[in-house]
């Protein structure tokens, strides 16, 4: 697992932090994995790139800007703490800075190596999206959503593996969790996230598209990172301390005594008329 | 303005370092001081939930030394007191995240807008307690009348002594105090534990089982009348702030029928 750090907040940006890799090869393998896995996002947001303490000469900041604008992603300023690497950038025509950018709220990205391999990530994550959407076909029961992805999906019953393949990549990609999160731990994910589990007081879950919770939420959720005002976070029992949906924060009531034994039954919380709404889901 | 700077410490865990930071830091507020309580228990906050305050923190104190907010935008504001702040830790870090020198940065800023600032401490004394002690003039060491609690707190005076170029004053808190079992000589009296650690006594709360509720409720008990351990902590918000005010009588004298039933519905009058 490496780290690399993301902070974006809509109006403000997006900062994306390379200070914690250990060499340019490890910063430029980050760079292009990060930017390449979701290059939607990305595009046309105004980028500032982190590079901690790494030294660069012009060329090999050239390179990193290379990366950057095969993408489509050019970025607008950089901050580093090398005074060289400052300098290298500044003669690449991007404006330089040795002070962080404020205010950014940070989401943590953590990304594991082995998921995203340099070639075959797109076919890797492909496979992992497949799964999912099969489970989702085989209940015949639930008509609407087959329908819905069958849309998306023409040739998803019976055509090849590659068609499947390039279909899939439109949906956004889901992470499955199946493990209660506990006070301290902590998931971000730049797709959809599911939760098989509870979500403790004290663990925080992010993500950029929806939030699923098979169990009790009773931590922190941030649906919606990037400003995606239409994430929606659901489970199965809503008592959670914050829920934050794109840039919107909604805290639960102050309560005078603790009653996490009664659950609330299955409730969705969704932006609406700009404020965090919370309606109950009725099955019926 | 150049306020004080006061870490709240013990060595031991469980004493009540986090439960005395919240009642002090309401004491000294209610009578009228600007307070800051700075949680430094960072991964294994708790402050906030005595606070009642869990559920309005955003950033925190990692964000704060990290630059990713202005250290107002963390601070929380207490829901009944206006003059009073708390700036929580992290909770999906852990104790090296940040370090002595940043520390001392904060308190020095903290100072300058506050009368108090009061440092929770984590238990322990490695860098978790070296970092909530770096920024900090004066320390207040709780401890409770067991042997393990005294021989922990000891420790921690030694530690306080070595830093005397910083740590001008250091006064001590007993705590969960329980008269009757010092009465039948099954728990070490308030002389016992001073000839022990022969430290300044700052006070001595009584245990009480509305601890345990205002934790829950997340009130804590110095904002409310008619509790004994509330009572105590107002009292050591004084002497904190200059005022001789005696240590509360916590002998058991053998009470008349008369004196049970006064006590009965105003059990201030007994403490």
């Amino acid at each position: 697992m490496s780290k690399i750090a993301i902070i974006s907040q809509p109006d403000q940006g997006v900062f994306i932090d390379l200070g914690g890799c250990s060499s340019l090869q490890e910063a430029l393998e980050h760079l292009s994995s990060t930017l390449q896995s979701s290059n939607k996002f990305w595009k046309g947001s105004r980028v500032i790139l982190g590079m901690g303490n790494i030294a660069l000469n012009q060329a090999q900041a050239a390179q990193v800007l290379a990366i950057a604008k095969g993408v489509g992603v050019f970025p607008e300023e950089i901050y580093s703490k090398n005074e060289k690497t400052r300098d290298a950038f500044s003669e690449n025509s991007v404006k330089a800075s040795a002070v962080k950018p404020m205010n950014l709220p940070k989401v943590n990205l953590e990304i594991p190596k082995d998921q995203i391999p340099e070639a075959e990530a797109e076919e890797g994550r492909a496979a992992e999206v497949t799964s999912v959407s099969v489970v989702e076909l085989e209940h015949e029961t639930m008509e609407e959503s087959t329908a819905e992805l069958e849309e998306k999906l023409p040739e998803s019953k019976d055509g090849t593996k590659e068609d499947t393949a390039t279909a899939i990549q439109k949906l956004p990609q889901v992470l499955y969790v199946k493990q209660t999160l506990r006070s301290g731990q902590t998931v971000s994910h730049k797709g959809d996230l599911v939760i098989v589990g509870d979500v403790n007081p004290g663990a925080e879950i992010m993500a950029e598209g929806d939030i699923t919770v098979w169990g009790s939420l009773r931590g922190i959720a941030h649906a919606g990172i990037g400003g995606n005002t239409e994430a929606e976070i659901r489970a199965l029992n809503l008592q959670p301390i914050q829920i934050r949906i794109a840039h919107a924060i909604a805290r639960s009531p102050d309560r005078k005594r603790i009653t996490y034994a009664n659950g609330t039954g299955p409730e969705t919380a969704r932006i609406f008329e700009g404020k965090i709404r919370i309606t109950k889901n009725k099955f019926d | 303005m150049s306020g004080r700077v006061i870490v709240i410490t013990s060595g031991k865990g469980g004493v009540g370092k986090t439960t005395a930071s919240a009642n002090i830091g309401v004491a000294l507020a209610t009578s009228g001081a600007s307070v800051a309580l700075v949680d430094m228990d960072i991964g294994l906050r708790n402050l906030d939930i005595l606070m009642g305050l869990e559920n309005r923190v955003v950033y925190n104190l990692v964000d704060v030394v990290e630059e990713r907010c202005k250290l107002r935008q963390a601070l929380v504001k207490d829901k009944k007191l206006p003059n009073l702040s708390l700036l929580p830790a992290a909770q999906t870090r852990d104790k090296s995240a940040v370090d002595a020198d940043q520390m001392k940065a904060l308190c020095e800023e903290l100072k300058s807008m506050y009368d108090f600032v009061l440092v929770d401490s984590p238990a322990g004394i490695e860098q978790g307690f070296q970092n909530a002690v770096a920024g900090a003039e004066e320390a207040i060491v709780i401890t409770t009348p067991e042997m393990s609690a005294v021989r922990d707190a000891d420790r921690i005076i030694g530690l306080l002594e070595a830093r005397k170029d910083e740590i001008k004053e250091y006064r001590l808190v007993l705590n969960r105090y329980r008269p009757t079992m010092v009465q039948n000589n099954d728990m070490m009296s308030v002389d016992d534990v001073l000839e022990i650690l022969s430290v300044k006594l700052l006070g001595v709360v009584p245990e009480d089982e509305e601890i345990i509720v205002s934790t829950n409720k997340g009130e804590p008990v110095s904002g409310t009348d008619n509790v004994r351990s509330g009572l105590a902590y107002r009292n050591i918000a004084k002497r904190i702030r200059g005022e001789e005010v005696p240590i509360m009588d916590l002998e058991v004298k053998n009470p008349s029928w008369m004196s049970r039933i006064v006590s009965f519905f105003n059990p201030t009058v007994r403490v």
